[in-house]
C-alpha cells in the first residue's frame, strides 16, 4: 500500500465532500430552509458521509479490502471507545447541569480515542456517544438534547484525529531556541486574544441584571470564577509546557483546539439555535442572553458563544487529552492503531515495524 | 446497574412485546418529526400519537410525563428567559418562538424517555444484532452503557480513598477546586489503564473472530412490524421533502 495511494484515497474522499457541499448549499439556496446557517449544518450532515463513503470506496477499489478503516477498530480500540464514551457523558453531564460555565468537556474520550486509533474510530465514539447520551443513558446522566449534536461530535473526532495522524499531540520537548520563541510568541498572542475574548463576556454577563434570576449574584460569580481558574490553569499549564519542559506541543494544542473550536461552533450553532431557540440549559446560556442583551438576533448570539466556548473547550479538552497521553506508558500508547504518531519525535524513525 | 428502565408491572404489555428496534424506530422519528413539523399544534399531536399514546399502553404514562417534564424543564426555563425577556423582537415573537421550542423540547424529552423506560439496553443490543448489526458495534453500545454508573461509582471510591487520606472536600470553593485533581486524575487513568487487561480478556475469548454470532434471545419481529418501520421511514422522508420545498404546515 504505497503512499501515492492513501493520498488518492483521502484526495478522493476530499473531492467529492467539497463537490457534496457546494453542490448542496446551491441546491438549497432557493428553498425554504431558516438561514444561511442552517444550511450550512444540513449541508455538511450529508456531505460528510458522503466524503467518508467515497475514501472507502477508493480503498476497496485499491485494495479489495478496507485495511485502513478496520484496522482502526482493533480489540484494544473497542475496548477504549466504551470507557470513553462514559466519559463524555459523565463529564458532560457534570459539567453542563452541574458546575454550569459555559464550556462542555464532552468530547475528552471523543478526541482521546481519535488520537490513539484514528479519525474514523474518534467520529465513531464520539457519534455513539451522543446517540447514548440521549436514547439509553441511565439518571442522572441522560439528556434527550445530545443527540441533534452527535454530528458536530463526528467532525471533532475526524479532525483530531487527523492531528494526531500529523503527530500534533506528540512531545516535542528539547526544540530549539528558535522554534521555542517563534511558537512560544504565537501561543501566548493566541492566549491572550482568548482569554480577553472569554473575559470581555464575562464581564458584560456580569454586568447586565438579572441574567440570572435563578441564581443570586454571589453563585454566579461563583460559577465564573470556576470557570475562569479552568481557563487560567489551562493558560497556565500550556505556558510551563512551553517554557519550563521546552515542549513545543503546547503550540500544536492550541493550533488544534483552535481550528476544531472554530469548526465545531460553526456546525454547533445554527443545531442549537434553529431546534432549541439557542439554549441547552448549561451555562452556555448566560454567554448567550449577554449577547441578545446587547442587541444581537438569536442566530448571531448563539454562534458568537459558539466562536467564545468552542475553541476554548477544545483547547482545554486537547490539553488533558495530552496529560492522558502523557500519563500512559509508551509500550501501551504504541499499541494503538495510530500510537506511534503520539510518541517523542526522536523515537519516531517512520517506521511502524518498530513498535509492534 | 442502576437504570431508569421500569420493570413491567404486569405481563409483559403489547408495547414491551414490541421488538426494540420497533420502539427505537418510533422514539428516534417522534424526535425528528417533532423538530420537521414546527409550530405547536402538529408536535402536540404527534406527542399525543406517538408518546402518549404507547406509555399508556405500556403503564408508564406518569414515570414518562414526569420524567419528561422534569428533563425539559431546564432547557424551558432557558428558552423563556433567551427568547421572551430578552427578545430583540416584539415581546409576541418573542413568545411564539418559545412556545414553539418548549413544546418540541418537551416531545422530543418524552419520547427519549418512553424508549429508554421501556427498554432493556441488553434487549436492544441483542435485537440489533438479530438484525444484521455487527457484534463488535453491539459490543461498544452495551459496554459504553454499562461503563456510565460503573465510572460513576470508581469517582466515588476514589473520593473516599483520597478524604481517607485526608483530601478536604467540604472546604471552601478554592479548596474544593484543588480536590478535583487529586480524583479526577486517578478515575480517569485507572480506567484507561484497565483497557489493557479487558483487551487480553477478550482476545484470549475470541472477541475478534469473524463472522455471525447466535442471539439467544431472539426479539419478538413481526411482519406487520417490518412494514410499520418502513412506513414511518417513508412518511418521515415524505415530511423532510415537504418542508424544505416550502409545503405549507399541514395543522
Amino acid at each position: 500500500m504505497g503512499v501515492s495511494g492513501a493520498w488518492l484515497r483521502v484526495g478522493g474522499g476530499l473531492v467529492v465532500f467539497v463537490l457534496v457541499a457546494l453542490g448542496g448549499l446551491s441546491a438549497l439556496a432557493g428553498l425554504d430552509v431558516d438561514a444561511a446557517l442552517d444550511r450550512f449544518a444540513l449541508v455538511m450532515m450529508v456531505a460528510i458521509p458522503a466524503g467518508v463513503a467515497v475514501y472507502a470506496l477508493v480503498e476497496y477499489l485499491q485494495t479489495g479490502r478496507l485495511d485502513s478503516i478496520t484496522r482502526q477498530f482493533d480489540t484494544r480500540t473497542l475496548v477504549l471507545m466504551p470507557v470513553a464514551m462514559a466519559l463524555n457523558i459523565v463529564l458532560g453531564t457534570v459539567v453542563a447541569s452541574a458546575l454550569k460555565v459555559p464550556i462542555y468537556l464532552d468530547s475528552i474520550g471523543t478526541i482521546l480515542v481519535a488520537a490513539l486509533a484514528g479519525p474514523l474510530a474518534g467520529a465513531a465514539t464520539g457519534f455513539l456517544s451522543n446517540v447514548i447520551w440521549t436514547y439509553l443513558a441511565p439518571p442522572p446522566f441522560g439528556s434527550p438534547f445530545a443527540v441533534p449534536f452527535a454530528v458536530v461530535a463526528v467532525v471533532v473526532g475526524l479532525l483530531a484525529g487527523t492531528f494526531a495522524r500529523w503527530g500534533w499531540l506528540r512531545p516535542r520537548r528539547g526544540a530549539s531556541g528558535r522554534q521555542l520563541a517563534v511558537g512560544g510568541a504565537l501561543s501566548i498572542s493566541a492566549l491572550i486574544v482568548m482569554t480577553l475574548l472569554a473575559l470581555r463576556v464575562w464581564l458584560a454577563a456580569a454586568g447586565a441584571d438579572g441574567i440570572a434570576p435563578e441564581a443570586d449574584d454571589g453563585a454566579f460569580l461563583i460559577l465564573g470564577w470556576v470557570a475562569m481558574s479552568l481557563i487560567v490553569v489551562t493558560a497556565v499549564g500550556l505556558v510551563v509546557l512551553l517554557v519550563r519542559r521546552r515542549d513545543l506541543a503546547a503550540a500544536y494544542i492550541l493550533l488544534a483546539g483552535g481550528i476544531t473550536g472554530v469548526v465545531a461552533a460553526f456546525m454547533a450553532a445554527p443545531i442549537a439555535a434553529s431546534l432549541f431557540g439557542g439554549v441547552t440549559g448549561s451555562g452556555a446560556d448566560f454567554v448567550i442572553a449577554a449577547f441578545r442583551q446587547a442587541g444581537a438576533d438569536l442566530q448571531q448570539a448563539v454562534l458568537g458563544q459558539s466562536l467564545i466556548s468552542d475553541p476554548v473547550d477544545k483547547v482545554i479538552t486537547y490539553f488533558v487529552v495530552y496529560l492522558i497521553l502523557g500519563a500512559m506508558a509508551t509500550r501501551t500508547k504504541a499499541r494503538f492503531p495510530q500510537g506511534q504518531y503520539l510518541l517523542p519525535a526522536a523515537a519516531d524513525d517512520d517506521d511502524p515495524a518498530v513498535y509492534p | 446497574m442502576t437504570l431508569l428502565y421500569i420493570p413491567e408491572r404486569r405481563a409483559a404489555t403489547p408495547w414491551h412485546r414490541l421488538d426494540p428496534l420497533t420502539r427505537l424506530t418510533v422514539g428516534v422519528a417522534t424526535m425528528l418529526a417533532a423538530v420537521l413539523l414546527g409550530g405547536v399544534i402538529c408536535p402536540l399531536l404527534l406527542a399525543s400519537v406517538a408518546v402518549v399514546l404507547p406509555a399508556a399502553l405500556a403503564g408508564v404514562l406518569r414515570d414518562v410525563l414526569r420524567t419528561g417534564l422534569l428533563l425539559a424543564l431546564p432547557l424551558a426555563v432557558s428558552v423563556v428567559i433567551v427568547n421572551v425577556l430578552f427578545a430583540t423582537g416584539t415581546t409576541e415573537q418573542g413568545i411564539a418562538i418559545a412556545a414553539e421550542v418548549v413544546v418540541r423540547v418537551l416531545t422530543m424529552a418524552a419520547a427519549a424517555v418512553l424508549f429508554y423506560a421501556t427498554t432493556r439496553p441488553s434487549e436492544l443490543v441483542a435485537s440489533l444484532q438479530y438484525h444484521g448489526a455487527s457484534p463488535r458495534l453491539t459490543f461498544v453500545i452495551h459496554n459504553g452503557v454499562a461503563m456510565i454508573p460503573r465510572l460513576a461509582e470508581r469517582a466515588r471510591e476514589v473520593t473516599a480513598a483520597q478524604r481517607a487520606r485526608g483530601l478536604d472536600t467540604e472546604g471552601s470553593w478554592p479548596r474544593r477546586a484543588r480536590g478535583v485533581l487529586a480524583v479526577a486524575a486517578p478515575t480517569v487513568l485507572g480506567a484507561v489503564r484497565e483497557v489493557e487487561a479487558r483487551t487480553l480478556a477478550l482476545e484470549t475469548r475470541a472477541f475478534a473472530r469473524p463472522g455471525s454470532r447466535t442471539v439467544l434471545w431472539p426479539p419478538h419481529d413481526t411482519a406487520g412490524q417490518r412494514v410499520a418501520r418502513w412506513g414511518i421511514l417513508v412518511a418521515l422522508l415524505v415530511l423532510f421533502v415537504a418542508r424544505i420545498s416550502g409545503a405549507p404546515l399541514p395543522c
